[in-house]
């Protein structure tokens, strides 16, 4: 009842403000433009925005950063799936389906069901924010060391092995050739230079979201181009259909088992919406009784990714107020906030600033709430760009992943990584192989090979050490299980 | 030239300050320099770049937004931050090398363009490869543990804890080759005979989280960094870094009275331009960073971060001399340690 109560006071605090109500507008608008571009991203606008703060209230600025933040995550989604281009790599999985859906005509299926999953998991994250933050916050950071979340990288790996590959075989060696180029630059833990060739800006390692643009945006353009001249492209037909009731509440298990999923992974510390995304995506599949139809369009898909996604926004908001513990860059620029008005998130924010809390809280709700309005009518406008006839829209999508590639930290090297990572695409998808694994193995090998050295310098370099945390060794077994589940269904059932 | 002389005065100050503990902040460093200065020639006539080597949301992101929102307050000339994050700031000094030495581009770079120049002198050196306009930050470390710890309280006891450990215990810091966190815990543990583990962790959140959830047994940081911590009384220090300790950790033992005898790695920040920069808008750049420096706003932003502890000031020269003591000093520790300095 306090709760609630808490709510309420939260809830009318923000909206008897007419500044508060056209902040929280602004928040949930901006969010969602900037979110669609690529590269761009909602951390450009909260990077423009940050200094712009320190004139706000503590209960204005943190209370927009956590809107565009809650909107940021779904704005990535429209472009993922309308034109394969994830706005960032928390939408990455969204488009192994959505973008096929766009293909087969059910763009507006693909879409309302973004809109409706990531207003759902993101409301359902905030209300569980809401009840039990404290707790929740020092159970994840006492139970999750880097053992357990290499386990969990691990156990990723071991069950999205053939998402969008055509053999079992194809699926490992993409995720291979993934954690391959996650290996250049400096190591994570001892500062080593590895595979740079004496270019500096190697060192920092391949970024992933030119890779991503690479992957899926440039190479989708040359795939498509090359049937445009050999004229057998069939432009995508148009749809405003949003799913319907029934198709949602059909795939409630996906969408239960996404927020369980995106909740887990947001409040891990600097885990965050693109570990979530690509989990719920990995597990929908395992799942499910046709994994070959995955990667093809299929509805449940988009919506463990997008429910996943969203799902993690409530709850890296966890570890940040209750432990003043950043889970992502966004999240980090919030503490920035906070510290402009010599203030700092942590146990403390709960006894010296509730009345913020609650006001940030009772935003987060209705951000997410607002996703499923806002988006309903950005949904029913935007994609009617799918009408502009392919020899505009590749050069405008070309130019938009170039900006987008550019603009991540101002390199050239990262629009020729874009450009060559489409090229390789190209004739990869042509082979079989899969440019979502490579992604993946990108993304995951990061994380896994930080926290895999963590764990060893923990554990003392014995591998042993597992065995004496539950948590971890369960995730690593269940890896091993599903990787073997695999190897015998490549060698004994047909693929 | 007036500002050289007035600039040769307050690095005399500074350096005469330098790193004494316990001296109150009446007056700011650069209070001595004229309250305005006009540009050579209409400069600046556009804003200014600054390149960060590091993430919008790290310590150097946030003293880079400091630093340029004075240096506007101040002159009414815009800086837009340029963020090259990555290869421990490689890619960013890399960058920065590459722009035209015009006077428009000005560099924020932290103590480890001095430790990387030190390993591999093909790295530029920031007192010579660059003109400093100003040190804005100097800060030491801390090893922190949990307060609600019961396995040891205070450093004696958490020595003897690790010798107990037989190597076993652990403590999370940013332990890449060569950097200041890794010379330092060698520092210690050959001073007190003790073997610890050290887990890096290079972003500060897991770091951080890794010592309030119990994964490690101590923590090695800087106060400011883990400050909302202290005050929430989370995690508390157990050795200052320091010769003496400062007034605001008075009960913390310094390396003095733990008995360690080591000269401390410091943690520093500050700005840069190209050292063929025009003069007279490197005379100018330098007026409007050291005089920033003690605008309000970034004097509150450096008292929130624990920056007021130790003199974080220094000027062009103080700047290059505590880089030049930096470069030595981890030159000699390498070789001891048995790195190939190049």
């Amino acid at each position: 009842m306090e709760t609630f109560n808490n709510f309420l006071g939260g809830t009318v605090a923000l909206f008897s403000d007419p500044l508060g109500i056209l902040i929280f507008f602004g928040g949930v608008i901006g969010g969602m433009l900037f979110g669609a571009i690529p590269g761009v991203s909602m951390l450009t606008l909260a990077a423009i925005l940050l200094p712009f703060t320190a004139h706000l209230s503590p209960e204005h600025g943190i209370m927009l950063f956590s809107v565009i933040y809650c909107t940021g995550v779904y704005g990535g989604a429209i472009t993922a799936i309308l034109f394969n281009i994830p706005g960032a790599p928390e939408n990455a999985p969204t488009a192994f389906d959505g973008y096929p859906m766009t293909k087969n005509g059910q763009a507006g299926k693909a879409v309302g069901a973004a809109v409706m999953c990531s207003a759902l998991g993101g409301t359902v994250s905030a209300v569980i924010m809401m009840i039990a933050t404290a707790p929740i916050a020092n159970w994840a950071i006492s139970a999750f060391g880097p053992p357990e979340i290499f386990a969990l990288v691990f156990f990723g790996l071991a069950v999205a092995s053939s998402v969008g590959a055509k053999t079992f075989w194809k699926g490992w060696l993409s995720i291979l050739a993934g954690l391959l180029i996650a290996i250049v630059g400096l190591d994570p833990v001892g500062g080593i230079e590895r595979w740079d060739f004496n270019m500096p800006y190697l060192l920092a390692g391949i970024h992933f979201i030119p890779t991503i643009l690479g992957f899926f945006a440039v190479t989708e353009i040359f795939v498509q181009a090359e049937k445009k001249a050999k004229g057998s492209y069939v432009a995508p037909k148009l749809s405003v259909d949003f799913p319907t009731l029934a198709e949602l509440i059909a795939h409630k298990v996906a969408v239960i088992r996404s927020i369980v999923i995106g909740f887990f992974c947001g409040i891990l510390p600097g885990i965050g919406a693109t570990l979530a995304a690509f989990m719920g995506y990995n597990e929908a599949v395992r799942w499910s009784k046709n994994p070959s139809e995955f990667g093809k369009g299929k509805l449940e898909g988009v919506i463990s990714s997008e429910t996943a996604n969203n799902a993690a926004t409530g709850a890296a908001m966890i570890p940040l107020l209750a432990l003043g513990l950043p889970g992502g860059a966004l999240t980090a620029m919030m503490v920035g906030v906070f510290q402009m008005h010599d203030m700092e998130p942590g146990p403390l924010v709960f006894i010296n600033s509730a009345d913020l809390v609650w006001v940030v809280f009772a935003a987060m709700f209705f951000a997410n709430l607002s996703i499923l309005f806002v988006g309903y009518l950005e949904t029913k406008t935007i994609i009617n760009l799918l009408r502009i006839p392919f020899q505009f829209l590749a050069p405008m999508i070309l130019c938009l992943a170039t900006v987008g590639a550019y603009a991540v930290r101002g390199l050239t090297i990262d629009v020729i990584v874009m450009f060559v990572a489409g090229a390789i695409g190209f004739f990869l998808r042509r082979s079989g192989y899969s440019v979502a694994g490579i992604v993946l193995g990108l993304i995951l090998g990061r994380i896994g090979e930080q926290t895999f050295a963590q764990a060893m310098q923990m554990l003392h370099f014995e591998w042993s050490g597992f065995i004496g945390r539950p948590i971890a060794l369960g995730l690593i077994i269940a890896g091993f299980l599903t990787l073997g589940g695999s190897i015998y269904g490549a060698f004994f059932k047909k693929v | 030239m007036k500002l050289k002389k007035h600039l040769a005065s307050v690095g005399t100050i500074a350096v005469s300050m330098a790193l004494s503990a316990n001296v109150a902040f009446a007056a700011c460093a650069t209070d001595g320099l004229p309250a305005s200065m006009d540009g050579p020639d209409g400069y600046p006539e556009r804003a200014l770049t600054m390149i960060v080597p590091y993430g919008p949301a790290g310590g150097s992101g946030q003293v880079a937004q400091a630093m340029a929102q004075a240096v506007s307050d101040l002159t009414g000339v815009s800086i837009n931050r340029d963020h090259k994050p990555g290869g421990s700031g490689a890619v960013g000094m890399t960058s920065f090398m590459a722009t035209p030495a015009d006077g428009y581009t000005v560099l924020e770079h932290i103590d480890d363009a001095s430790s990387g120049h030190a390993l591999d002198s093909s790295r530029p050196n920031p007192a010579d490869d660059l003109i400093p306009l100003v040190t804005s930050q100097i800060t030491f470390s801390q090893v922190y543990i949990r307060v609600e710890e019961d396995r040891f309280t205070d450093w004696a006891s958490f020595v003897d804890w690790v010798k107990a450990q037989d190597g076993k215990a652990t403590i999370a810091n940013v332990s890449k080759e060569g950097s200041m966190e890794r010379v330092t815990m060698k520092f210690i543990t050959d001073a007190t005979g003790m073997e610890i583990q050290q887990i890096s962790f290079d972003k500060g959140a897991p770091r951080y989280g890794a010592l309030a959830g119990g994964q490690v047994d101590a923590l090695f940081e800087q106060p400011g960094d883990v400050r909302k911590f202290l005050d929430a009384g989370t995690f508390k220090p157990i050795l200052t870094i320091l010769k003496e300790a400062p007034e605001a950790f008075a009960d913390v033992p310094s390396l003095t009275d733990a008995g360690l005898d080591f000269e401390p790695l410091y943690r520093f920040r500050g700005f840069y331009v190209h050292k063929d920069a025009p003069a007279d808008r490197v005379e100018w750049l330098q007026w409007a960073f050291q005089k920033a420096y003690c605008e309000e706003s970034y004097q509150k932003y450096n008292e929130s971060k624990f920056m007021t502890l130790i003199e974080s000031f220094r000027d062009t020269e103080g700047s290059r001399e505590l880089i030049n003591n930096t470069v030595a000093q981890y030159r000699d520790v390498y070789k001891a340690m048995g790195l190939e300095v190049k």
